[in-house]
């Protein structure tokens, strides 16, 4: 039903959103209540499900996923360094988030892609959608707090970062992720 | 240290063993923060908690040059 690469890839959506779950229940925990709590919470829960998605998807197409070591996002932190407060730990998961959409577009416009993908894709873009959404928001938020200056230079620094291990992840991941792109 | 340095010292520790699962008695002053964590990500939520439990805010500057517990003390305790 589908190629050893896509249950690779599918399998590494899994894990990166297994990742991304377990650190922001870890951060919402930590959290004063309020607004930040609030949507941190919604948005761990989105990521819980997120890998239920996949993991259901990749079930009903047959194949069990593959264990692989390490999420996408571990290797943000040996890029750009720790985030070490609410404001960098939001800035860095705006960068990501946009990675991952911009991911699933590419995946979802891939040749003869399988119906049960491009639905699993298109009901996690609507949830990425908010995410960004609150993110941008609640960054914007903090700029009377950490200024303006910090904050955009704090996106700029993980975006340099995200470029790095985006390029690393292709280098390494390359041809598995060729066989998305239109021929 | 004073009264006042030794009780922010205590419980910064405090909330530091809490963090990590820890008994206070467990954490010395000498140890390597990045030994008493299992991954990167363990450190980042240890160093939000504190921010959140003692009402400070920590910057990339703030941060560099610590490694050991002691040195973290240190730093939360200069903005408290």
């Amino acid at each position: 039903m589908i190629t050893e690469n896509e249950r690779w890839l599918l399998s590494f959506y899994r894990t990166s959103e297994i990742s991304g779950s377990l650190f922001f229940g870890r951060l919402a925990k930590s959290l004063k209540p309020g607004p930040i709590q609030h949507d941190m919470t919604r948005h761990y829960a989105d990521e819980a499900m997120h890998a239920w998605y996949w993991t259901d998807c990749l079930d009903k197409l047959g194949v069990e996923p593959l264990e692989l070591g390490t999420a996408y996002q571990d290797q943000y932190l040996a890029a750009a360094g720790m985030p070490v407060n609410i404001m960098e730990i939001l800035a860095i998961t705006q960068v990501f988030e946009r990675r991952v959409i911009n991911q699933y577009a590419i995946h979802s416009r891939a040749e003869g892609l399988n119906e049960l993908v491009k639905s699993t894709i298109e009901r996690i873009v609507e949830d990425e959608k908010w995410h960004i959404k609150w993110i941008r928001d609640a960054l914007k938020g903090m700029e009377p707090e950490y200024g303006k200056d910090t904050v955009d230079a704090t996106m700029e620094r993980f975006l340099e970062a995200d470029r790095q291990v985006y390029e690393q992840t292709v280098r390494e991941h390359g041809e598995r992720v060729r066989e998305l792109l239109p021929k | 240290m004073t009264t006042k340095a030794v009780t922010h010292h205590q419980r910064i520790k405090q909330i530091l063993a809490q963090s990590l699962s820890r008994a206070p008695g467990e954490i010395d002053d000498g140890d390597r923060l990045t030994d008493l964590v299992a991954e990167s990500f363990a450190l980042v939520e240890t160093v939000i908690t504190l921010q959140e439990e003692l009402g400070i805010r920590l910057a990339q500057e703030d941060l560099r040059g610590v490694e050991t517990v002691a040195d973290l003390v240190r730093v939360c305790s200069e903005r408290l």
